[in-house]
């Protein structure tokens, strides 16, 4: 009978002794570190710098039909619709960068309906309940949607940043593409999953 | 990230939280990963069968129960020169110096990943990740959504029941629940009578995980086993335990990341007829990682543990004390050095211990790899670990009362390794990967076991009277023949020697050091015959171990499975195929055999 024995209860008194000490020892760790650390800074997960890194290089690999673009030296804009995850980061990216031309700037838009001018759309988390409706309001539009959350390629969306065993990997929706007049380059097809918005 | 291609992006790890989240470190290690699928593909129901994918690791087979693994040499029962690590726990005992395979499992549908480094890994994980680190990490419960349920049955597998399921708390907070039962039959006596090893263990356990928008994360999860294996005598050995661990990391906008991780381990074992053992043990682990301008990236940590054992001993051999608590504290740092960005790179570091039975410790290394252009990099590295004695190497008597024929170990020091590796790895095509890692090792300090008075053979004690060295290759390779069809292939040679320094009379070399096959090979077969329907097949041959007078074997696995819908999948598993049954470790007299094994398996997910 273990739980009659008074070593077993001495035990139990010196594990919950010991932890409690760990317990402390760590909390003073954690609030020396949120010391150190200051104020909450302006901070961008790995995760959001590297979907920064594939926004910044989806434009090589779009073609936008000839009248998304007012002239020849007219910028390509990435959007990005609701709470922006990628603070100042991706502004520092594309900070000088050209594409056949164009120079890539970064806008950010509170409502859907503002965003038809843009040539990527990146639809954070915070809109995911409204997938369907920014999707649909964008259709023929030339804008390339892209967004990370589930339910995306349901909605209509064109492309997924998803994540798997820790890696991003990409989804697209060819079709939908297709139907709003952009071209997307077989070099980009060949390292995504395609996906068919009846089969998810 | 802007000069990074889609390529090199997707090759990037996004939510790992370990030393380096882009993995640069480990570019120049010899190290190979099992991924979750991987496992599932080879039809592997333990963490032992699982780790037999990584072809730098020497992995056999006792008994029904009982496993040895290490890479480069010296394998054992209780291989002592191998760190192994789930989700941050170490699970190396320090009381026999090595690891209780029996009791290390988890769901394996939930793990996500295995690296395998083959040589030192001191200077970040410490002590005893001297030949190796074995790093197990399972998923975050946001990619374990919803319910598994998995059964099966067969003839060594006897039967096998895993449920899970996961949840969310509240928004961006995330929960899973698992349990599992399984039913091991017994291995055999050379010959064919039965080795009386059936056992059976039952797990739960949980894990909770907070993913706060962009850049904290929190971690606590926490494991409880229960397990009676049988063995020759009077009673079943009994063994439990559980753990809990939190972990708190967070990133920032400058590119620095810290790590706070806390963890208790409580193992019990009762062998009748031999020791009855409690251990707990508490950890904190702290790491800081920060770039200091463009050219370096340095992380520095510190850590704590307290292991407190209680050993109830017997007439017959005794730990003296029967009870004992240790502390360990460690500080390491380490700076990534860009000597020409993407072309170079340097690392050096050391770990810095202090240990209650050999105070201070270093394990310092420095690590160069150098990208010539196109996808392949060669690296090389000098290396010092060391194997920090454990209490069986001090503690142990026998008999417990004098006058004792085994006398303790009072004079056993570290195991000392100075470890040079070159490797080469290249990414020839997208559908060839090709890697190269070889090494040589010297190692001093080895435990030996020297007589008190000769010429009498008795009493004897333990002490630190051998030298070693060891050398090696590992040279794997990965095939894509066509998006439906891959082939891995791993082939490993190895020398080990070791011998007793001048002037040292040994009675331990020859059958207790250097039980290592001088080669092996595998070949695992991934095959998607339909959209439905997978075929896989693992061959491998393992060379004889010669001072245990153990032939070489071949050996095939095979699974076929059917996946009628998404949700259902279900597979037929042959282990062991080629033989009746066949050996894999131990001299002669403690020699048992495996037998050829068949189970299927149904998994349904909602």
């Amino acid at each position: 009978m273990e739980f009659l024995n008074p070593i077993f209860y001495g035990r139990i008194a010196r594990i919950v002794r010991r932890g409690c000490m760990l317990g402390f020892v760590a909390a003073t760790c954690l609030s020396g570190v949120r010391a150190a650390a200051g104020p909450e800074p302006a901070t961008v997960s790995a995760e959001y710098r590297v979907k920064a890194g594939f926004l910044f290089n989806f434009p090589q690999f779009i073609e936008w039909p000839a009248r998304a673009f007012a002239t020849a030296q007219a910028p390509i804009v990435i959007g990005v619709l609701g709470e922006d995850p990628f603070g100042s980061y991706l502004d520092e990216l594309v900070r000088g960068e050209k594409v056949g031309g164009h120079p890539i700037i970064v806008r950010r838009y509170r409502r859907g309906d503002d965003s038809a001018d843009c040539h990527i759309l990146f639809i954070s988390g915070s809109e995911a309940g409204q997938f369907p409706k920014i999707v649909s309001a964008l259709a023929g539009r030339s804008v390339l949607t892209v967004a990370d959350e589930d339910g995306f390629e349901r909605a209509g969306g064109m492309v997924r940043l998803a994540i798997e065993n820790g890696k991003i990997r990409l989804r697209i929706n060819p079709d939908a593409a297709k139907a709003s007049g952009l071209a997307i380059s077989s070099k980009l097809l060949r390292l995504a999953k395609m996906i068919t918005p009846e089969k998810g | 990230m802007k000069k990074l291609s889609v390529e090199q992006l997707m090759d990037l790890e996004v939510t790992s939280v370990s030393k380096h989240p882009e993995k640069l470190s480990e570019a120049a290690s010899a190290i190979q990963v099992i991924t979750g699928e991987d496992i599932r593909r080879a039809g592997a129901t333990s963490l032992p069968e699982a780790l037999r994918l990584a072809s730098n690791l020497e992995v056999a087979q006792i008994d029904s129960r009982q496993w040895a693994i290490t890479s480069r040499g010296f394998n054992n029962v209780f291989a002592d020169k191998m760190l192994v690590l789930i989700d941050g726990r170490s699970v190396y005992t320090p009381l026999y110096a090595g690891v209780y395979w029996d009791v290390q499992d988890t769901m394996l549908e939930d793990l996500d990943r295995i690296e395998v480094i083959s040589g030192p890994g001191a200077t970040q994980w410490g002590a005893n990740a001297v030949n190796g680190v074995i790093n197990i990490t399972t998923k975050s419960a946001k990619d374990t959504q919803g319910g598994l349920l998995v059964g099966g049955g067969g003839t060594e597998l006897r039967q096998s029941e895993e449920a899970r399921y996961g949840g969310k708390l509240a928004p961006n907070i995330y929960y899973r629940v698992y349990v599992k039962y399984f039913d091991r039959s017994d291995s055999v006596r050379p010959g064919g009578p039965t080795a009386n090893d059936a056992w059976r263990m039952g797990q739960t356990g949980f894990r909770v995980d907070w993913e706060q928008p962009l850049d904290t994360t929190f971690t606590v999860q926490g494991d409880a086993y229960d397990a009676t294996m049988g063995q020759v005598g009077p009673d079943n050995i009994r063994a439990n335990g559980n753990n809990v661990l939190g972990r708190w990391s967070r990133s920032f906008g400058d590119g620095s990341n810290v790590k706070l991780q806390v963890y208790y381990d409580h193992t019990h074992r009762r062998i009748p007829g031999s020791f009855t053992q409690d251990i707990d043990t508490y950890d904190l682990d702290f790491q800081h990682q920060r770039p200091l301008g463009p050219i370096n990236n340095f992380v520095w940590g510190v850590g704590y543990r307290l292991v407190e054992d209680a050993i109830v001993n017997t007439p017959a051999n005794a730990f003296l004390p029967p009870s004992s608590g240790q502390q360990l504290f460690s500080a390491f740092a380490q700076d990534e050095i860009t000597l020409r960005k993407d072309r170079l790179h340097l690392m050096v570091g050391t770990k810095v211990e202090h240990t209650e039975y050999t105070g201070v410790e270093f394990e310092p290394s420095a690590r160069l790899s150098w990208t010539p252009g196109g996808e392949q990099t060669i690296w090389s590295s000098i290396s010092r670990a060391v194997r920090t004695p454990s209490r069986i190497d001090r503690d142990l008597y026998s008999p417990a009362t004098p006058p004792y024929r085994i006398a303790g170990g009072g004079n056993v020091v570290s195991e000392k390794l100075t470890a040079y590796e070159l490797g080469y790895r290249a990414q020839v095509s997208p559908q060839f990967a090709l890697s190269l890692a070889t090494f040589f090792n010297d190692y001093s300090n080895l435990r030996s076991l020297e007589p008190l008075t000769p010429p009498l053979a008795f009493p004897v004690e333990q002490s630190s009277g051998l030298r070693g060295h060891s050398t090696g290759a590992e040279l794997t390779a990965d095939w894509r023949v066509t998006s439906a069809w891959r082939l891995r292939a791993g082939y490993t040679e190895l020398r080990v020697h070791s011998e007793p320094n001048p002037g040292t009379i040994d009675r331990s070399t020859r059958d207790s050091i250097g039980r290592d096959p001088n080669h092996q090979f595998s070949l695992h077969s991934l095959f998607d015959l339909s959209a439905h329907w997978e075929c896989d097949a693992d061959l491998r041959y393992v060379g004889p171990i010669a001072n245990q007078n153990l032939p070489g074997y071949s050996e095939a696995d095979v699974r076929l499975g059917w996946r009628p819908a998404p949700v259902w999948e279900l597979s037929l598993n042959g282990q062991n195929l080629l033989h009746s049954h066949h050996a894999e470790f131990n001299r002669p007299g403690a020699r048992r055999e495996i037998q050829r094994g068949v189970f299927a398996k149904a998994t349904w997910s909602f």
